[in-house]
């Protein structure tokens, strides 16, 4: 066996097999630590092995009001996707398909309103949802601010899956003289399906991860996962294994759901600018 | 209905909302800029609610750039650490992916496991990486640290070679939680977030890289270092540079991160010292954000260019 062989067979692999460990590693952590009880944690003789135990996933209500947060975090962003869709979908629609001087432009606008740093406008969305509207720290709020963070990027990526969608289907369904609503119902939707659905699921994970108006905007009421693991930031040495465990339980379901839309990923992030 | 009509009216409610978004909460920022609005004064009341007849001119703007100190200093820190992690994920980025890039066993598992962080929500990275990892006593920094102590320790007693190891010093654990180190720790931590990232970028692209091209460079008998400088590089220009310029935005605006890991031990930037202005002085904390609005759109005019461009082809 040659040199290169070596590097190809067994070098290579074993190398992005160290880096993949590694860049997990603090996530497997996460989880290992969140089996351990507080006092354990911290122990260096109970590092590795230790009587594995699931009291810090059972008094995570007690310990944090878990569930409160969580069900705030899945009502708004939930909704916050439905309406981003619902607003969004049309818009790209009208857009890949009967695209007209301006849209170019349109959509270049729409984006740069996402580069906008929200700490700027900070003071003007506190005093207006304070003083003026009375909606501070409501859902409503929540779902609002969060669909139009993400409504540039969901017009983004459904604008490129709508322009995959062959033209020449849709003039031979107009030729046979089908309906606008049937022209959508029947060869866009299933077509663009798949696009459809792993654009809602981005959607869902950028809010459910939203840490800058979710934290400004609320103090209980509609106070997200977010919220709750920034309002434990201090040192809580002695609590490790509590604070595990509602990591786990507060990113686990979304990393799940990030592995299966990791490649659209690439086209909501680059906007549509790498293929 | 004519045939343009409906196609413009679909798109109204998201143009519209935008519109409304971005004019509203902005166009208030102008305005507090250029007036005087604290929230509490027992002195100036008038001070205290938003009118035409405090205006101040630029003097909120040269109060922040002049009077202000940590002003400068939360400029100079974003942009370290907005370089920082730019370097550091691009680097690792385009290392890893060419790495993984290649077939081999257990490839799809290792993917997931290395795109994994991207997924994991900012206040759980920061409350994780500084409180079990890098922690100077209960983390994992600290454990590490005692463990090679004991180890240098435990040498130290071996007959002959003791001699040597005693001029072995005990090392101390960093600890993250001073100025300058927990910007370090916010680099440790977004790097980790945002290397997978880049990677996952760089794959894509890598994907569509002409193999033809390479196997002829091959036959010609360039070595890998010539055929990555050469061939991959230059394919990879275009992604660099959109990886570069999304993170600068996206970090810029970092925010969660820092007031986990340094609440009160001055490492700032931007957006956290337009939060600290915001507890009273809105006037300091308006102009800082148009400062920062400002900042932002230098990078994101490049940005809007680069997609632009390949957005009709």
């Amino acid at each position: 066996m040659n040199q290169k062989t070596i590097f190809a067979r067994f070098i290579r692999p074993s190398l992005a097999w160290a880096v993949a460990i590694l860049f997990f590693f603090p996530i497997f952590w996460m989880v290992f630590t969140s089996f351990k009880t507080d006092a354990d944690a911290v122990k260096p003789e109970f590092l590795f092995l230790f009587t594995p135990t699931i009291e810090n996933y059972v008094n995570m209500t007690e310990n944090y009001d878990y569930w409160r947060f969580a069900v705030n975090s899945v009502i708004t962003s939930v909704f916050a996707t439905l309406l981003t869709l619902v607003v969004g979908v049309p818009a790209a629609y009208a857009m890949a398909f009967d695209p007209s001087r301006h849209t170019k432009d349109i959509l270049v606008w729409m984006l740069s309103t996402k580069m906008l740093p929200a700490a700027a406008v900070l003071y003007p969305m506190t005093f207006l949802t304070k003083n003026f509207l009375g909606i501070f720290d409501t859902h409503f709020l929540i779902i609002v601010v969060l669909s139009l963070i993400n409504l540039p990027i969901v017009i983004w990526m459904l604008f490129t899956y709508f322009k995959e969608v062959p033209k020449e289907i849709i003039e031979a369904g107009k030729m046979d003289g089908v309906s606008t609503w049937g022209e959508i119902k029947d060869i866009v939707l299933p077509l663009a399906w798949g696009g459809l659905a792993s654009t809602a699921l981005l959607c869902f994970i950028f809010c459910w991860n939203e840490a800058y108006w979710t934290v400004r905007l609320t103090t209980t009421d509609a106070a997200t996962l977010s919220k709750l693991i920034e309002g434990n930031r201090a040192p809580e040495g002695l609590f490790f294994g509590r604070l595990s465990a509602v990591s786990t339980a507060a990113v686990g379901p979304i990393v799940v759901l990030g592995w299966f839309c990791q490649k659209q990923l690439v086209r909501g992030l680059t906007f549509g600018a790498v293929k | 209905m004519t045939s343009r009509t409906l196609p413009r009216l679909l798109q109204t409610p998201a143009v519209l909302l935008l519109l409304v978004w971005m004019l509203v909460p902005l166009g208030m920022t102008l305005f507090f800029s250029f007036i005087r609005y604290v929230l509490n004064s027992l002195r100036r009341p008038e001070w205290t609610s938003p009118s035409i007849d405090n205006w101040r001119g630029w003097g909120n703007y040269e109060y922040v750039l002049y009077s202000a100190k940590d002003f400068w200093f939360a400029v100079q820190n974003s942009l370290f650490i907005v370089g920082s992690v730019i370097a550091l994920t691009v680097g690792l980025g385009l290392a890893i992916a060419v790495l993984v890039n290649r077939n081999f066993m257990g490839r799809g598992i290792a993917r997931v496991m290395l795109i994994s962080p991207f997924f994991v929500m900012p206040a759980v990275n920061a409350v994780l990486w500084i409180n079990m990892i890098l922690d100077p006593v209960l983390g994992l920094n600290g454990l590490a640290v005692e463990g090679i102590n004991a180890i240098v320790a435990s040498l130290q007693t071996m007959p002959i070679f003791g001699g040597f190891f005693s001029l072995w010093p005990e090392i101390e654990p960093v600890s993250f939680r001073a100025t300058q180190t927990s910007a370090m720790a916010v680099i440790i931590m977004v790097t980790w977030q945002w290397t997978p990232f880049a990677v996952l970028i760089f794959m894509t692209s890598l994907q569509s890289e002409d193999q033809q091209q390479k196997e002829a460079a091959i036959l010609d008998g360039a070595n890998a270092w010539s055929q990555f400088r050469n061939l991959t590089l230059p394919h990879l220009a275009r992604p660099i540079a959109i990886v570069v310029m999304i993170q600068a935005i996206f970090h810029l605006s970092l925010y969660a991160e820092i007031e986990i890991v340094s609440r009160g031990n001055g490492n700032k930037n931007l957006p956290y010292l337009i939060g600290e202005f915001a507890s009273n002085n809105i006037g300091a904390a308006s102009a800082t954000g148009i400062m920062a609005v400002v900042l932002a759109n230098i990078v994101a005019i490049f940005l809007l260019r680069i997609i632009g461009k390949s957005l009709m082809d």
